[in-house]
This record gives C-alpha cells, sequence and structure tokens, in this order.
C-alpha cells in the first residue's frame, strides 16, 4: 500500500478480510449480471419453441416447480374426492378446459399443445406422483412462463375441486373408460367462476386485470404487462372526463363498458371478455382511484 | 454470424448505447410539418381537451392524451391508426363515429396534415 494512503484506524485485520470477501462478491454478481445482459443483447440466447433447455436447466426448473408447488400447497387441505358425481363433473372440465393442451387416454392433444415448450405434461403420470393438493393448487394458480394458464377466475372452487377429483383417476382410466366417461359427461356443464370477489385488495385487483387479458391491450397504471398501444393508456383515470370517447366518466359507465364494450359502442374494437359483474366494478374501483 | 462475434456486438451496444429494442413503425404524413402543426394545435385550442406534450398549456382531460400516438394500434377504438385516416379524424370526428364526444373542428387540409405529422412525432 502506499505510503500516502492513511490507513484509518478501524481497518484492522479481520475487516479488512470482510471487506475484501464482500467487495469480491459484489463484484462477481455484477459481473455475471453484465454477462447476461451481454448474451441477451446480442441475440444469442434463442427464444425459439424448438430450442430446447440444456436437460440440467431443465431438471432444474422441474425440481423448481415441484419446491415451489410444495411449499405453496402446504396448507391446502383437499376435500373427499372420491365420489362419482366430482369426477364425472371434472371429466367435463377435463374435457373442455384441459385435454386440448394435456391430451386425455387415448386422445392426443390439439396441434396448439404440442408445439408449446415446456410441453404440456400428460397429466396421467402428474396425478400419479403428485397429491391432490399439488394438482388442485397448479391447476388454480397456473405455472407462470410456462403456457399452464391458471383457472382460478374461469372455474368455481367446485368445478376446481371436481377437476382434481376426475385427474386423480385419470391414471386408472383405459381408452375405453375415458371415451364412456367423456361420452356421459358430454351433458354436463363446468361451472365457471362466480367471481364474488369480497375483500378487493388492490393487489387483487391487479391479479383480476391480468386474468382477464386487459394489459394484453392497454397499459395499466400499477399493473406491469406488455407495452401495449392497442386501447388507450389507462393512466390518471380520475382525472378523465370522458370514457370511450362518448360517455361521462363514472363508475357505473366504467362497469357498464367493460362488462360489455359494444352493447355501448358497436364498432369497439375492444371485445366483450366475460367480466363477472363484481370483477368488474372492483376494476372500475381501482381506475378511478388512479391520480 | 458465428455465437462469438454476436457476444461481441453485444458488449458493443452495452457500451455505445446500452439497451435498446427496435421501435419499428413510423408513420408518415406526405408534406404534413410537425412544427406548423404544433402552432396549428395551439391555435385551435385542442389542449382544452387533451394533454398533448409540446403544446404549452395542453392539459385537457376530456378525451385520450395524445402523446406517443405514432405507438397506438387504433384511433378512437375503431379506425386502424394510420396518416390518411388521421388526417380526416382530427378534422371531422363525428363524421367517421357519430356517437364521439371529439367535435368537427374547422380547419384546412394541410393544417389536418400539420396535425397529424406532429402528432406522429411525438
Ligand atoms: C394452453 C395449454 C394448457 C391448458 C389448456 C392446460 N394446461 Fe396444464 N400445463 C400446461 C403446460 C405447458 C404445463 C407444463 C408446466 C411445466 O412443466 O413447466 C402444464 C402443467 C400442468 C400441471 C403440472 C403437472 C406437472 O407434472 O408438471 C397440472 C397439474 C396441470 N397442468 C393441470 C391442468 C388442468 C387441470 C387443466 C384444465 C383445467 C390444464 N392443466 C389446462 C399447459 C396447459
Ligand atoms: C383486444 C384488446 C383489448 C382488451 C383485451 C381490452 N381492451 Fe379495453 N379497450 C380496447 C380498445 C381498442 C379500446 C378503445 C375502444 C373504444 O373507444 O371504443 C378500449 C377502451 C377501454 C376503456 C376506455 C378507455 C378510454 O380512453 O376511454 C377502458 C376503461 C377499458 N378499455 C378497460 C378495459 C378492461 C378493464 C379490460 C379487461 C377486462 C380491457 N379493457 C380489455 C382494447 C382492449
Ligand atoms: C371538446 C373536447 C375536444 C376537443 C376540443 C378536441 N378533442 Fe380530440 N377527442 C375528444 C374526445 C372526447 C375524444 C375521444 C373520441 C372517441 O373515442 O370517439 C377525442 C379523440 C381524439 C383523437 C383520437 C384519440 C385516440 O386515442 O385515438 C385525436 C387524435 C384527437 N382527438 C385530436 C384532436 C385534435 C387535433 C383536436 C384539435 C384540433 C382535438 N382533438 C380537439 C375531445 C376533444
Amino acid at each position: 500500500m502506499p505510503s500516502w494512503i492513511h490507513k484509518p484506524s478501524w481497518v484492522h485485520k479481520p475487516t479488512r478480510k470482510i471487506v475484501l470477501l464482500v467487495t469480491g462478491a459484489i463484484a462477481l454478481v455484477l459481473f455475471g449480471a453484465l454477462g447476461a445482459a451481454v448474451v441477451l443483447l446480442s441475440g444469442a440466447y434463442s427464444t425459439a419453441a424448438t430450442t430446447q433447455h440444456f436437460k440440467i436447466t431443465h431438471r432444474l426448473l422441474d425440481a423448481g416447480l415441484r419446491y415451489s408447488v410444495r411449499a405453496s400447497a402446504s396448507d391446502i387441505q383437499a376435500p373427499i374426492l372420491d365420489e362419482p358425481h366430482k369426477y364425472e363433473q371434472g371429466a367435463a372440465c377435463y374435457r373442455l378446459h384441459c385435454a386440448q393442451c394435456h391430451g386425455a387416454p387415448g386422445i392426443a392433444p390439439d396441434e396448439e399443445g404440442r408445439g408449446m415448450l415446456p410441453i404440456a405434461s400428460n397429466l396421467a403420470q402428474s396425478a400419479r406422483e403428485w397429491p391432490a393438493e399439488w394438482l388442485y393448487y397448479v391447476t388454480k394458480k397456473g405455472v407462470r412462463m410456462s403456457g399452464m394458464p391458471a383457472w382460478e377466475f374461469r372455474m368455481s372452487e367446485e368445478s376446481l375441486w371436481s377437476t382434481v377429483a376426475f385427474l386423480t383417476r385419470l391414471p386408472s382410466l383405459t381408452r375405453a373408460e375415458y371415451a364412456q366417461l367423456s361420452q356421459y359427461s358430454a351433458q354436463l356443464e363446468c361451472e365457471s367462476a362466480e367471481g364474488a370477489e369480497m375483500q378487493a385488495s388492490e393487489d387483487r385487483t391487479k391479479i383480476v386485470f391480468r386474468q382477464y387479458a386487459c394489459h394484453s391491450c392497454h397499459r395499466i397504471e400499477g399493473v406491469v404487462g406488455p407495452k401495449s398501444y392497442v386501447g388507450p393508456a389507462l393512466v390518471e383515470w380520475s382525472h378523465r372526463k370522458y370514457l370511450a370517447g362518448t360517455l361521462p366518466n363514472n363508475e357505473e359507465n366504467l362497469v357498464r363498458f367493460i362488462l360489455d364494450p359494444q352493447a355501448v359502442r358497436p364498432h369497439s374494437l375492444m371485445p366483450k371478455l366475460e367480466v363477472a359483474p363484481a370483477h368488474a366494478r372492483q376494476m372500475a374501483r381501482y381506475l378511478l382511484e388512479l391520480e | 454470424m458465428s455465437v462469438t462475434a454476436r457476444i461481441a456486438i453485444g458488449w458493443l451496444y452495452l457500451v455505445l448505447c446500452g439497451c435498446m429494442a427496435p421501435e419499428g413503425y413510423e408513420p408518415h404524413v406526405p408534406e404534413g410539418d410537425p412544427r406548423q402543426g404544433r402552432e396549428v394545435l395551439a391555435e385551435l385550442e385542442c389542449g382544452v381537451c387533451h394533454v398533448i406534450p409540446g403544446v404549452p398549456g395542453a392539459r385537457g382531460r376530456v378525451g385520450p392524451a395524445l402523446a406517443d400516438y405514432k405507438r397506438n394500434v387504433y384511433i378512437a377504438g375503431r379506425y386502424p391508426n394510420d396518416p390518411d385516416i388521421l388526417t380526416r379524424f382530427v378534422r371531422d370526428a363525428p363524421s367517421m363515429s357519430p356517437d364521439t364526444a371529439m367535435p368537427a373542428i374547422e380547419m384546412s387540409e394541410a393544417q389536418a396534415r400539420d396535425i397529424a405529422a406532429y402528432l406522429y412525432s411525438l
């Protein structure tokens, strides 16, 4: 050390070691981040759905999913599932909402399902290996960055459990048995989410926006999403006088428009998203609070 | 290009201009003059109803903010955002969308083009 640098009195040996270690660790992290940024910006990282992960990455991601699901599902308690009316109902939900990606005994997934990365697992195997609570959790919440949708906002609580009841039977079904169950359940409906949202917290409302795909077209204040310019930006909304260029901006009109835009403006490019009325109100209130 | 070359270029990007993504489509208004457009916007007081960046006092909240207009996909939720259509819309919205709260505003075709050019320059 050059003599003109004064060594402060507090730098005795062990402290210096720690400082050195910490600096080293920070430098390593920064270097790693920089490396990742370079790979990303150079375009060398492939986003093609035909480019599989490395085997090790795939195994790590699989393990990550299991650990995450196990932790999140730890305080869920499954009801009794082994009842015919439950799995018959669940078969209806499965045929309607799941088979296109996951396939069914003797039946291939649809074309959309086959082209995905990660590929939708064959659930006969998952249901053999996973407890019902895990199946319920994944069905309800979906899997981020995988193409597995969350069904919480599309299926009632009862339908979710019925679907799980069906899943638990899935590994034991032959092709003929599935065909029979599927045919029988064709007359049953899969109950959609009732959408009664009692304590609507702000965070919950943000999830509601995303679960109706509002952010695929709108930039919404406080909601992270793509930089979409298909619909107007929903920001500083409380100041707006008119809504959709024609209605005075207030809660009732907002709810009306969100529920059925084309009933308000027949030419509107905003589609009807089958929003539950309680959710529309929740979103309207959120928007009207944006300063 | 080899992966190494790409990584090297990535370095350059990082050093020279930071993170950038291509911006894409740039609408062009034939014979539209953005500088003139800004003056016309101020003169016709569009700012009473719209927030328009760069136009003094344009802070109205009756209609949508007109920031970043070139990236909007649609005009008034009804028409494709195209220079010709925008030029017509800013002059005479009600003839194109009878239920709209945006009024028809008297101006020349050239002024409308200048306005469109300015909005696309934001
Ligand atoms: C749009 C396609 C798609 C639909 C529809 C779909 N899934 Fe999935 N699902 C996936 C994908 C992709 C994965 C794989 C996630 C992963 O491994 O990272 C997955 C994973 C799962 C898993 C975790 C299984 C495992 O072993 O990893 C369960 C359970 C599941 N889905 C249940 C369902 C149920 C029940 C339905 C119907 C209500 C359904 N899925 C509908 C795409 C879909
Ligand atoms: C497919 C794209 C799309 C989706 C999805 C979508 N919107 Fe829209 N939205 C639009 C378009 C386009 C307009 C302009 C329509 C018009 O003026 O008639 C619009 C207008 C609006 C407006 C009025 C905006 C204004 O400036 O006056 C609100 C509020 C709104 N949408 C809320 C929502 C909510 C809430 C959702 C989710 C339930 C949603 N939108 C989903 C495209 C979409
Ligand atoms: C009386 C208030 C008012 C005035 C003045 C006004 N506008 Fe508008 N403008 C509106 C409203 C309300 C809308 C929403 C129209 C709709 O969706 O049908 C709108 C919509 C627009 C749009 C489309 C916005 C979008 O998101 O697609 C443009 C562009 C526009 N106005 C430009 C102008 C220009 C330029 C002027 C001045 C020449 C002007 N406006 C003057 C009220 C006004």
